[in-house]
């Protein structure tokens, strides 16, 4: 049964991968991730990290692919012209790349766990006694993001 | 659902997305397909903390996906920057450091 | 040693004077005075240094360390003055004296600017010979042989307008230059193995045994080689008969006296060295006699006054040189002596007749006794020393040679030589009967030279003749020389004074009767020779032959290298650069300004890491 789940969302994640790779209209891009993180939520949750995965559809999905929709919206969507760039040599390195990382990933020693790994308790409790560092650091990451994004995005005024 | 296949799968992701990388011309179309690659770096960090049971696998993927947050947003405003001053968003336009 | 160093100094002080002053030097005749006061000086010191020595009976030398060396010998800088080197630097001093006060004379029509220079020349010249003299170890005497080349050059190609003369210093210079090759090798072997450069103490190292052999032979070998170049043996004569483009006195100081017979005296020097090698005097010896006999064949063909005494002058060298191989350096040296007395003379006395008639030619010449009579006696006076009659100078000297010769077992060289006296009889005798007598008068109105050049032409005739008594002192000089072991004065067999005095009788008589009595027509004896007479005229196609070696050998390697350094050498500069540009071109267009090209880098690094992560 979880074999089945598991295959099921595989394929659906590798496809929308797929389709975001190709996919001539940007809009249909942004969909087909949002298909992709969606499915990968569903594996988390097979993966017994049902706060991950809320996490990744809240914002992930909802937060940061909306903010893609309304770029979207103000630079334009369509790309003049051919989607890629010189596919080939694109698609030579990528399988390259994937070959070195299977092979490398069939070298690990096999494991399957299968017990419960994690309540929010539990992650909230990590996070609060030996990732208390990065926790504040990341809070200072997100302010500097922030300032950032919005220095960079305002229109400039006439001086 | 071995971690082997898991991570199989991860990399597959990952290598479609390096793909949409380098051969994407639309700006915005490459940082989605570096979003695929993040996903995929993230299944596999979770799998590899499932198969052995480490729940710091799954802080480690929540800061990774706060900063991801904070790096989209930098990014598209970057993103609308260019399309204000280059008037173009396809990378093969923003080639001023050529040479 | 005061004498000795001023008998340096007098030419030195002229020259420096007139070089560094150019007011004074172009002035004309202060400038000749102030050289000939330079030389008188040194012919006054010369002559009180030579009483010194002969009444002291032994050498006296004069050491200054120029560099001092802590490891090894010490280079030094010395005076030698023994009975040879004081004589010879009476003879130089002497004869340059009454060169100079000729040239007053003989020069008179240059320009005063022209004139000046030609004096300091002689300056430099008589500074440089006496200093070869004088010296005391062969680095000293390689560096003022150097001098003397250098001197020789300049007065050589004195008349630097006319391109003949430039050519001819260049050969002379080229020439001698190459036996100079030679010359160092020679100085370093010794060097190498015996460690000095001082005359003394090699003798005394070969002496002992402890400079022998292979080394000693080359460095002996080598110093020849130099003597080659500057006396003008076989194969290195070919730059003396155009040496003649100079001056005439200048001719009569270096190509007599003077710069030529410094090659033997050279030789003279390390006799004791020579001893010791007997293969080298082989050589020495055998070349001599080839060098005076194919100088006299030369002498035969010739027209030109001059060359006919140059190749004269070669031709004597040769004795000279037969004399040192065959083991008597004394002979050698009463040769150069006399030698020295009446070539001058001869050259002297044809620059008068040069002088008056305006040309070199001695067939346009003629009937000149009558109009020059004193110049006329004087030039008759040479020609029976270099033909060696008796009671000339020249017939002791040659026969000390030829007697040496046959004592040192040469019976063949000897045949050769007494044939070559034989031939020089002739060919002076010719010249005297073509110029100064015969039927037809010179053309123009030739008369006496002024008392300048008169008066040197007459002290040297009185020499030429009366100077065969010197012969006894010749051992006497030795004796009081570094090297005292040398050389008894044996009275020759009757069989050589004989043979020479018959010779010269046939050589004169036969010029008798072709020139002047006519007997017989020479023109048909060239005609009936045409082919032998061609190569006389060429030369013995021995410059034919440097001219080929020059040009084949020389400029072909010179091309093959240039060859080389265009295409070889630029070529790899020129690859080199094209290549680099190559890879430019190709790695500029990996700069395309686009970040996903670094991508590719990016991902491509990521592969080969995980690779060889996983490939351990």
């Amino acid at each position: 049964m979880r074999d089945l789940a598991f295959f099921g969302l595989a394929a659906c994640l590798l496809a929308a991968a797929v389709a975001v790779v190709t996919a001539k209209s940007l809009f249909r891009a942004v969909f087909a991730l949002s298909a992709a993180l969606v499915a990968t939520a569903g594996l988390y949750l097979l993966l017994s990290a049902p706060l991950l995965a809320a996490v990744q559809i809240l914002l992930y999905t909802g937060g940061v692919l909306t903010l893609v929709v309304f770029a979207l919206v103000v630079a334009g969507a369509n790309t003049e012209g051919a989607r890629w760039r010189q596919p080939l040599p694109a698609a030579f390195m990528s399988l390259a790349v994937f070959v070195v990382l299977a092979v490398s990933a069939r070298a690990l020693p096999a494991a399957s766990h299968v017990s419960g790994l994690e309540s929010g308790k539990d992650v909230g409790l990590l996070l609060f006694s030996d990732y208390l560092v990065p926790f504040e650091l990341l809070s200072v990451l997100l302010l500097g993001a922030v300032f950032g994004a919005l220095l960079l995005a305002r229109k400039d005024r006439p001086e | 659902m071995t971690l082997a296949t898991l991570l199989v799968v991860a990399a597959a992701v990952f290598a479609i997305g390096l793909f949409g990388v380098l051969a994407r011309r639309h700006a915005i179309g490459v940082l989605l397909s570096i979003e695929l690659m993040f996903n995929a770096v993230n299944l596999a960090i979770v799998s590899i903390a499932w198969s052995r049971g480490l729940l710091a696998g799954v802080v480690l993927v929540l800061f990774g996906i706060a900063i991801t947050v904070a790096e989209i947003a930098v990014g598209l405003a970057l993103v609308l920057l260019a399309s204000r001053v280059a008037k173009s968003v396809i990378l093969d336009d923003l080639s001023e450091l050529k040479g | 040693m005061t004498d000795a160093l001023l008998v340096l100094a007098g030419p030195l002080a002229a020259f420096a004077l007139l070089s560094v002053l150019p007011p004074l030097r172009r002035s004309g005749k202060p400038a000749a005075a102030l050289s000939i006061a330079g030389i008188g000086v040194s012919l006054l010191a010369a002559v009180a240094l030579f009483a010194r020595i002969r009444a002291a009976g032994a050498p006296s030398i004069l050491e200054i360390v120029w560099a001092p060396m802590t490891t090894g010998p010490s280079i030094t800088f010395g005076l030698l003055a023994d009975g040879i080197s004081a004589s010879m630097a009476v003879l130089v001093a002497f004869v340059a004296l009454l060169v100079q006060v000729y040239s007053l004379s003989y020069m008179s029509e240059e320009k005063p600017a022209a004139f000046g220079r030609y004096y300091t020349y002689h300056s430099l010249f008589a500074f440089a010979m006496l200093g070869l003299v004088l010296a005391h170890n062969l680095l000293q005497t390689y560096v003022f042989w150097e001098l003397v080349g250098l001197g020789s050059y300049l007065l050589i190609g004195f008349w630097f307008e006319k391109p003949a003369a430039g050519r001819a210093a260049l050969k002379a210079f080229w020439t001698t230059r190459l036996g100079d090759v030679g010359f160092a090798i020679g100085i370093v072997v010794l060097w190498s193995s015996a460690g000095t450069f001082t005359f003394t103490e090699l003798f005394a190292k070969a002496d002992s045994g402890l400079l022998t052999g292979t080394v000693l032979t080359l460095g002996v070998a080598g110093i020849y080689l130099g003597a080659m170049g500057k006396s003008a043996q076989f194969p290195f004569h070919i730059w003396l008969p155009d040496a003649m483009e100079g001056p005439t006195p200048v001719s009569a100081l270096i190509h007599a006296a003077t710069m030529v017979a410094a090659g033997v005296y050279l030789m003279v020097r390390i006799a004791p060295l020579l001893a010791h090698t007997p293969q080298v005097a082989t050589v020495v010896f055998s070349i001599g006699v080839l060098t005076a006999f194919l100088a006299a064949t030369m002498a035969l063909v010739e027209s030109d006054i001059k060359r006919i005494l140059a190749f004269s002058t070669v031709s004597q060298l040769g004795f000279m040189m037969a004399a040192v191989g065959a083991g008597s350096a004394s002979a050698a040296y009463f040769h150069l002596v006399t030698h020295a007395f009446f070539k001058a003379l001869l050259f002297l006395a044809a620059g008068s007749l040069i002088h008056a008639v305006h040309t070199n030619d001695i067939f346009k010449m003629g009937r000149l006794a009558r109009v020059m009579p004193v110049t006329t006696a004087c030039f008759a006076a040479g020609a029976l020393a270099l033909s060696g009659v008796i009671p000339t100078a020249g017939f002791f000297s040659k026969d000390e040679v030829l007697a040496a010769v046959l004592a040192g077992g040469h019976p063949v060289g000897f045949a050769i030589l007494v044939v070559t006296a034989g031939m020089t009889a002739f060919y002076i005798g010719r010249v005297f009967f073509v110029a100064m007598m015969g039927p037809t008068n010179a053309p123009g109105h030739p008369h006496e030279p002024p008392a300048a050049m008169k008066t040197p032409l007459i002290v040297l005739a009185v020499l030429a003749l009366v100077a065969g008594a010197l012969a006894p002192l010749i051992p006497r000089l030795f004796a009081a020389s570094i090297a005292p072991q040398a050389l008894a004065f044996e009275h020759a067999p009757f069989l050589v004074p004989a043979l020479g005095t018959i010779a010269a009788g046939i050589g004169i008589a036969l010029a008798l009767a072709g020139y002047q009595l006519r007997v017989f027509d020479p023109a048909n004896v060239r005609r009936a020779f045409r082919p032998l007479v061609t190569v006389l005229e060429r030369r013995w196609y021995v410059d034919d032959v440097f001219e080929f070696g020059y040009r084949f050998a020389y400029l072909k390697i010179s091309n093959a290298v240039g060859w080389v350094d265009r295409y070889i050498v630029d070529g790899l500069v020129n690859a080199v650069t094209w290549a680099t540009w190559l890879f430019a071109g190709r790695l500029t267009a990996m700069q395309n300004g686009r970040v996903q090209s670094a991508l590719y880098a990016t991902a491509f690094g990521l592969v080969v890491l995980v690779w060889l992560a996983w490939a351990q």
